[in-house]
């Protein structure tokens, strides 16, 4: 080898070296955020009605750290867990267990939640205890049984990364991380999660002719029963109805006599607050089984056969719930197999492929905030 | 002795006393928050509400028979917590309306002025009876009722709070 070559081969491991440098020092790096207020899309049929603290407006650099934040195990007492544990895109946000099991191994008393049009939702958990996603975000951050540690410790766990007061000093004007802040980032982000796209948004739209089964489900859903004029229905959308099949509602759905959980009596002290939970959103319900508060239903069909033949007599008990019945003097709904069927082919078409498959809410590059 | 034994015999009579016993039964007593554009807000029990003079209203319920339902007017309960009702219910305060919600999360809205008898002879009451007895938990123990409203849904039952807003 010739000193010429030798220089040439010293020059091109240089080069080499460089390129590594550059390609590392670019993976490494987040892609710069867009920046500006973050402009949310949805159907017109949605309303606006949706809550956003006004010290706490979504922009884009802001829902960027949050999605960072909602999957950064950083967050949790111990490394492991992130919001995303329990909330996982592709069961539309929950984790398919009855109870979740946190940093303690001990498990949670309630199903997780599945994170969907959050934009509209002005009470959160199950018993509604929360007035915004702000709040919410910090008790499972914090409670033992879920991530176990406190906003401080979190905040400066962040603290130690470049990339993470770069980002929030982008969305909040100086690099200070704090507890609050790191919440409100997380809930920017959440109020992103709108579900929008489901065959039966794209029905409502005009642009999808539901089945014959799936057709006659949506009515059953839709109807109160009414034996004397022989129509028939299951009243599913007096607590689920709308173009989001999600009202704020919170009602005793007859699961027990006596509940182990007592739910919004447990706050109240009322006791027609006995054993009443929120009405959750019927988004994507087929994926985030199992279902109700304590995820007692593994299936839909358990769900269909609780409200049809089930539910349970108490004072709290949904006047709603309370002798509808498709027979004349019946005292439950008493739906047939194929009326279950059609309901459950109806409840399939609000599950939304396109936002369990949304890149945007997927779990970012993991190099991107190191 | 005599005495002590009259005290014992009042104390148990007090005890056994239904009226107790309902309210031992029921835990914590359900109330009507009333906020919003008001001079008071003020928060009422059942007994406050007897307070206020009393007005009937019929409406045909779901089982299609007449009911007879007692309670008292919504505007009085608002003047009496300041709200610009009667007299004051002119120029912008006709921006105003009262949002009603029940315990379920329910919300319903009047415009102020629905309420206000110098506008309108329709009778709307916060009930606390129907047909002379106490409505049944799952419509009570307060629930509106609006005279002559042809569909029952802002017939609101459990009411918990009444706030009086202007509209932005």
């Amino acid at each position: 080898m010739g000193v010429r070559e030798i220089l040439v081969s010293k020059s091109f491991k240089v080069l080499l070296l460089f390129a590594a440098i550059s390609i590392s020092a670019w993976t490494s790096m987040p892609g710069e955020p867009e920046t500006g207020p973050y402009q949310f899309n949805y159907p017109k049929n949605f309303g606006n009605r949706i809550n956003t603290p006004d010290n706490n407006p979504t922009t884009k650099q802001g829902v960027y750290l949050g999605r960072l934040l909602f999957y950064e195990t950083k967050l949790s007492a111990n490394n492991k867990l992130s919001c995303a544990g329990c909330h996982q895109q592709e069961k539309a946000f929950t984790d398919g267990k009855a109870f979740s099991t946190g940093v303690d191994n001990v498990p949670t008393s309630r199903n997780s939640m599945s994170l969907a049009n959050l934009l509209w939702a002005r009470k959160l958990f199950w018993d509604g205890r929360a007035a915004s996603l702000e709040e919410q975000a910090a008790v499972p951050l914090t409670s033992p049984h879920e991530m176990g540690q406190s906003l401080r410790e979190s905040a400066s766990k962040l603290s130690s990364s470049n990339t993470y007061r770069g980002l929030f000093k982008m969305t909040f004007g100086d690099d200070n991380i704090t507890g609050q802040r790191i919440c409100m980032a997380i809930s920017q982000f959440e109020r992103t999660l709108i579900s929008c796209n489901s065959r039966y948004d794209r029905y409502l739209a005009h642009e999808y002719t539901p089945t014959k089964e799936e057709l006659n489900g949506m009515n059953l859903f839709m109807n109160s029963p009414y034996p004397q004029l022989e129509r028939r229905g299951a009243n599913c959308s007096q607590c689920h109805g709308g173009a989001k099949t999600y009202l704020e509602l919170f009602h005793n759905n007859g699961l027990d006599s006596i509940p182990k959980d007592a739910g919004i009596e447990a706050i109240t002290g009322l006791t027609g607050d006995c054993g009443r939970f929120k009405v959750p959103t019927l988004r994507n319900i087929a994926l985030t089984a199992p279902y109700m508060h304590d995820g007692r239903f593994k299936t839909l069909a358990g769900v269909l056969d609780h409200y049809s033949e089930h539910v349970k007599e108490s004072p709290s008990l949904s006047t709603f719930l309370r002798n509808e019945s498709n027979d004349v003097d019946g005292k439950t709904l008493n739906l047939r197999p194929e009326e279950k069927r059609d309901i459950i082919a109806f409840l399939n078409m609000l599950t939304d492929s396109a936002f369990v498959t949304n890149p945007q809410f997927a779990a970012p590059d993991k190099l991107s905030a190191r | 002795m005599k005495k002590q034994a009259f005290a014992l015999l009042a104390f148990i009579a007090l005890l056994i006393n239904p009226y107790t016993a309902q309210l031992y039964a029921q835990g914590k007593e359900a109330t009507v928050r009333v906020s919003g554009e008001v001079t008071t807000p003020i928060e009422l029990k059942a007994a406050d509400l007897q307070q206020f003079s009393q007005t009937d209203v019929k409406r045909k319920d779901r089982d299609g028979n007449d009911h007879t339902y007692t309670g008292v007017i919504l505007a009085d309960i608002l003047q009496k917590a300041g709200a610009t009702i009667g007299k004051d219910l002119t120029k912008e305060n006709l921006a105003k309306y009262v949002l009603v919600e029940a315990s379920d999360g329910y919300q319903i809205v009047f415009g102020l002025a629905e309420l206000d008898k110098g506008f309108t002879d329709r009778l709307i009451i916060l009930a606390t009876k129907i047909d002379g007895k106490p409505l049944a938990p799952s419509d009570g123990p307060f629930r509106v009722i609006v005279q002559d409203e042809k569909k029952p849904a802002r017939c609101i039952r459990q009411v918990t709070a009444i706030k009086v807003q202007f509209a932005k």
